[in-house]
């Protein structure tokens, strides 16, 4: 026997039993990495994980590619002034010892004294704010938040740490968006120039508490200490970011102990709250996003205000709420959400359904049959559960929908001119949503006329609309400016180009082990968390 | 054997060899029955469903089974049940249509790789692997922009990346048999190409071809679902095991038997065909039809 | 077998001119522009010029094409729009994790499939061979993300055996492994069924061949021909299916890594396409139907190899 197996060259020897010597040894290994504890996160409290929804792409101010960027560069870089952790928005001082707006165009400032800037770069003076910030606004950085400074005429340096923001007009803005977000990072001149004034992951230099030690592409970003950093001592030893696209894959890194911090699905909330996670806490945040149907005012059949208002008045709102958000999101009054200036009280339209109404409004539009509408969505599940839920209220005003589903490299230029060219003018009913930083002109910019064929996807246009918009953006006082935007939203509704569906909501997981800091829409301010 | 059989071998018919051959393997009665089964349950699917498939109650979503519904519910309160009922049609057409196309073509153009000259050989290998090689949610794409999004699309894009994985196995079947001493000999009497090719090959490289098409129906609902997770499936609210599948996906942390629903009917499916499929196979393959009798 | 050699490369390197070609001309035919993707109402019609003009997506198709096999050819596989970094460096960078991953997966296939599948034909038509079959075509039929998702929450939240989330530590060796276990048996367990009822049915086959039967009537023992002759013989539509395999296994590894939160090049592709990233999908795609058609020609010599009978045709 062992004489024949020899002399045959090449063959496998899989007995029976070697092969539950193979299996054995693999069970071996499984139960080994049991005996082993992984370390879990009781093992160490100075590390603080957290999950991100997607990679960092690119840290500089000038270019990052989502709100991700902002959570990182919160930490490790400084600005003049932040938002202060709660459910209201406000900000605090952060590298400014003061900000005084003593004109409409000009707001003065001092710096602190003695922030630095890590490998040797130095002080941080009022040129690095200079440079920061004209850098954006020069069109020759080609940076996509050209418009968070496009008011500002320039930064005038007064001293060392005193300075002034000189702008060509007011810009109310300011306040609440440009300075304390993201393009309000200040970077260092010195730093920039070093490296050809272009960076994507690697910052040449950090002035905050926390210094980025690595990054490894979809894997992992971990922040350490800045030794440069001469504030309050940092709450953790390292921080890492984990970048996962999926929901469900984090909440479920989470359960199994891999996570401190993160985001979960609107579906899983209630499982969260009724069996909870040992040692762990969820908490519901409203969110900035809105999202809104929007009916074409140039299609062939939507073109009749008739038709648009009887859609309008036939999707139940609240239907599609318990059904796509399990309850958990409110009705949207308009585009600006509760907290920001210029958020409705309520709409013309009651979010309830009005069947009967609609079906009279087609009759007199001359389709007294009911008609066919088109309705066009990106592919995520809880937007396509929102269509679906569209589609059965719409039956009951006798409008037979017909859903067309895509996935984002497409639906996100359906309404572009330059893409789709006359295709534009065939979409009938979207589902849109996106998201803003917390002033109302960045919601109303959206929608003018210049955005028709760009952005403005209904094809919306009203003169009174565009006046308001401009004026709202350089009004000062905030109680005119509640009722400019209010008007705008008004306008918004009576053309039947929108329903305004919901802002829809953050749900959050954490550990018992930290106290995180969120913005009012639930957004980790990462510097601030604290252990319990 | 029981029986005493005095007629001569030829003239036993196909039919009763495989009717007695089948009676004997369990396995390929359950995968008759199976077979049967889905496809009735496609042919007949808006007479036997319980429920409307696209009624929507939100207020019972995402239930477990019970008596009203017998697989529960989805994230709109629609009973699953009538759902994975309505979802057998689009799994059969789908899968039926593209798989015997694909086949089909497979078949032919990978015996014609192994069997026929080298430049044809060669030629076929680059049409075959310049196809596999493509991401096919990026043909998926092409596919859906030029047609839109509809069940031909589906079909199409199935086909056309199935085709050269059947044409591969099937080459490699000839190539080998090619060589076989049967095969010489035939070729030295005189036997034309078509005739080696009808009469030898195919029977022999069928087997393993049809085994592999009858595994493959779970792989085209997998692509179906995949498609639907693009948005690039099912127009909604149509149900389908893909569409299904996907839905249970999203809410699996909610409910386990969304994708239980999803995948019974897809692994029954998949049981009911490959066991038969392996029955035919058996009766088509000449050695083990001798082994038989 | 030189000569062979050299022509099935050519015939590789063809086959890669021409899918990639294939490729471009979707792109194009297909609407989408990535900065709509990936900035939204962020992204001003000057922008999205200003990138078409750096990809070169102004000029003449042909010339496009014909500049991007122009720079491959000097390794230059462009840069991606979005972090500014070479394509090559991002997918290099991701390969690794997915290589491991698909051969890990073959691992799990073969190990399970392989002796399945022997251990049936050897055991024809006994109840182990039936309740095998409904096992191995079961498996096929559960799609890989529900096993995904299922093996992450039985062992990795209920057990706590195996980690649920990323790759792993770098360089430690026993930690990456651990990482990919879970994923790789996602992966391969769909091919577990496949294997084990091809290389039953070709065993069956071989096993009722003439020169099977004579080993028989001389007295070898039944272990000795399964082993020695049947499953020599019975490895070649294996390889041949391996070959195939190789190629599902990369569509297959995209819902691993999506679901184990993984980096890899299945998940690279298919986040590139879907945010039309052109640099990174053509430097992908290329570099992937280049590995692809090595494999592939790689399992074409092996089955040549192992089969004297294609051999000597050489």
């Amino acid at each position: 026997m062992s004489k024949s197996k020899k002399t045959e060259p090449g063959y496998q020897q899989i007995t029976r039993r070697r092969f539950v010597q193979l299996s054995t040894a693999t069970t071996a290994i499984l139960m080994g990495e049991a005996a082993f504890p992984r370390t879990s996160w009781s093992a160490d409290r100075n590390i603080l994980r957290i999950r991100l929804y997607s990679d960092i792409l690119n840290l500089d101010p000038a270019f990052i590619k989502s709100k991700n960027e902002d959570i990182v560069n919160g930490c490790t870089q400084n600005k003049l002034i932040a938002f202060k952790p709660g459910n209201k928005w406000e900000w605090g001082l952060q590298a400014a010892e003061y900000m005084k707006q003593v004109s409409p165009t000009r707001i003065e400032f001092k710096l602190k004294e003695g922030i630095m800037f890590s490998g040797g770069f130095g002080e941080m003076t009022t040129e690095d704010v200079k440079y920061s910030y004209e850098r954006i606004a020069d069109p020759k950085t080609k940076s996509p938040y050209v418009s968070d400074w496009s008011l500002m005429e320039k930064i005038e340096i007064i001293d060392k740490y005193k300075g002034a923001i000189v702008l060509s007009k007011p810009f109310a803005p300011l306040w609440m968006t440009s300075l304390p977000g993201s393009s309000g990072t200040i970077v260092s001149k010195k730093a920039m120039m070093s490296v050809g004034e272009k960076f994507t992951t690697a910052p040449p230099t950090f002035s905050g508490p926390y210094m980025i030690k690595e990054w490894k592409a979809k894997q992992v970003t971990v922040l350490v200490q800045n030794p440069a950093w001469t504030g309050p001592k940092p709450e953790f030893k390292e921080i890492q970011f984990y970048p996962i696209d999926d929901e469900k894959t984090a909440e479920i890194g989470f359960e199994a102990g891999d996570l401190d911090f993160t985001r979960i699905s609107v579906s899983s909330y209630e499982m969260f709250k009724t069996n909870p996670v040992e040692n762990s806490n969820v908490v519901n945040k409203p969110s900035l996003y809105y999202s809104w149907l929007g009916i074409n005012a140039e299609n062939p059949v939507t073109k009749d205000i008739r038709v648009r208002k009887a859609v309008q008045m036939a999707v139940d709102i609240n239907d599609v709420l318990e059904a796509a958000y399990f309850g958990m999101a409110k009705p949207a009054t308009g585009i600006i959400p509760p907290g920001l200036i210029g958020h409705r009280e309520k709409t013309i339209n009651p979010p309830k359904a009005n069947p009967a109404g609609a079906k009279k409004l087609l009759a007199e539009a001359g389709y007294p049959d009911g008609l066919d509408l088109t309705l066009d969505c990106l592919n995520k599940t809880t937007i396509i559960t929102q269509a679906q839920v569209i589609q059965s209220s719409l039956a009951e005003a006798g409008i037979r929908l017909k859903v067309n589903v895509h996935e984002s490299g497409q639906f996100w230029v359906l309404g572009s001119e330059k893409e789709m060219k006359e295709k534009v003018k065939n979409i009938q009913l979207i589902t849109n949503r996106f998201s803003s930083q917390p002033d109302p002109y960045w919601y109303t910019m959206w929608f003018v006329t210049e955005q028709v064929g760009v952005w403005n996807w209904e094809r919306f246009s009203n003169a009174e609309f565009d006046k308001l918009h401009a004026e709202a953006a350089i009004e000062v006082d905030p109680a005119k400016r509640d009722k400019m935007y209010q008007r705008m939203q008004d306008l918004m509704e009576e053309s039947g180009c929108y329903r305004f569906i919901t802002h829809e909501s953050a749900p959050t997981i954490y550990r018992n082990s930290i106290i995180p800091a969120m913005d009012p829409e639930g957004v980790p301010i990462v510097r601030h968390f604290k252990k319990a | 054997m029981n029986e005493v059989n005095t007629k001569p071998l030829k003239e036993r018919s196909a039919t009763r060899n495989l009717v007695s051959h089948l009676m004997k393997d369990r396995l390929a009665i359950i995968g008759l029955i199976l077979v049967i089964l889905v496809t009735s349950s496609a042919i007949l699917a808006p007479m036997i469903v319980p429920h409307n498939p696209n009624k929507i109650n939100v207020r019972n979503r995402l239930k477990g089974p019970s008596v009203e519904n017998w697989l529960g519910t989805d994230q709109l309160g629609r009973d699953v049940f009538s759902r994975v009922i309505v979802g057998s049609r689009i799994a059969l057409q789908v899968a039926l249509v593209s798989i015997a196309i694909a086949g089909s073509c497979g078949l032919l153009l990978g015996m014609m790789a192994g069997y026929g000259s080298k430049k044809l050989d060669g030629i076929l290998i680059i049409l075959f692997d310049t196809i596999r090689s493509f991401p096919t949610i990026m043909f998926a794409l092409a596919v859906v922009t030029l047609v839109g999004p509809s069940l031909n699309t589906i079909i199409l894009v199935v086909i056309v990346t199935s085709i050269p994985v059947y044409g591969r196995i099937v080459r490699t079947q000839t190539q080998a048999l090619k060589h076989n001493e049967f095969i010489l000999a035939e070729k030295a009497m005189g036997a034309s190409k078509l005739r080696i090719l009808g009469v030898h090959i195919l029977p022999n490289v069928i087997g393993p071809l049809l085994i592999i098409a009858s595994m493959d129906i779970p792989v085209v609902v997998t692509i179906e679902a995949g498609l639907s997770f693009l948005g690039l499936g099912v127009r909604p609210p149509t149900a389908s095991w893909g569409s299904i599948l996907n839905d249970g996906y999203a809410f699996i942390r909610n409910t386990p038997w969304l994708v239980i629903a999803g995948g019974a009917p897809l692994i029954l499916t998949t049981l009911g065909f490959t066991f038969f499929g392996e029955a035919l196979r058996d009766v088509f393959d000449p050695k083990l039809r001798q082994e038989v009798l | 077998m030189t000569y062979y050699l050299i022509k099935r490369l050519g015939v590789a390197a063809i086959t890669v001119v021409l899918a990639v070609s294939l490729l471009y001309g979707m792109i194009h035919a297909v609407p989408g522009d990535p900065l709509s993707v990936i900035l939204g109402p962020r992204a001003t019609p000057e922008m999205k010029a200003e990138l078409n003009k750096r990809m070169g997506l102004d000029k003449p198709f042909v010339i496009q094409l014909g500049t991007f096999f122009v720079n491959v050819l000097q390794g230059d596989l462009g840069i991606d729009v979005f972090s500014e970094k070479s394509v090559s460096e991002i997918f290099f960078g991701q390969l690794p994790f997915t290589v491991s991953l698909i051969f890990l997966a073959i691992g799990w296939s073969a190990l399970l499939g392989i002796p399945l599948g022997c251990y049936s034909a050897v055991r024809r038509n006994t109840l182990i061979d039936k309740l095998t079959g409904v096992f191995s075509v079961g498996t096929i039929a559960i799609p890989s993300f529900v096993v995904a998702l299922y093996s992450l929450l039985i062992f990795a939240v209920w057990l706590k055996w195996l980690p649920a989330i990323g790759a792993g530590k770098e360089g430690d060796f026993m930690d990456r492994l651990s990482h990919l276990l879970l994923p790789s048996f996602a992966v391969g367990l769909g091919w577990v069924g496949y294997l084990a009822r091809l290389v039953r049915a070709s065993m069956l086959e071989v096993l009722g061949e003439n020169h099977i039967r004579t080993a028989r009537a001389f007295g070898l023992k039944e272990s000795t021909i399964v082993l020695g002759y049947a499953l020599r013989l019975a490895i070649l539509p294996t390889v041949a299916l391996l070959g195939v395999g190789i190629g599902n296994m990369l569509s297959g590894a995209v819902f691993a890594e999506i679901v184990f939160a993984r980096p890899g090049v299945g998940k690279l592709i298919y986040d590139s396409v879907i945010t039309r990233n052109y640099p990174l999908v053509m430097g992908s795609v290329i570099m992937t139907t280049i590995l692809f058609v090595l494999f592939t020609t790689v399992a074409d010599l092996i089955s040549a190899f192992l089969d004297p009978r294609i051999r000597e045709n050489l």
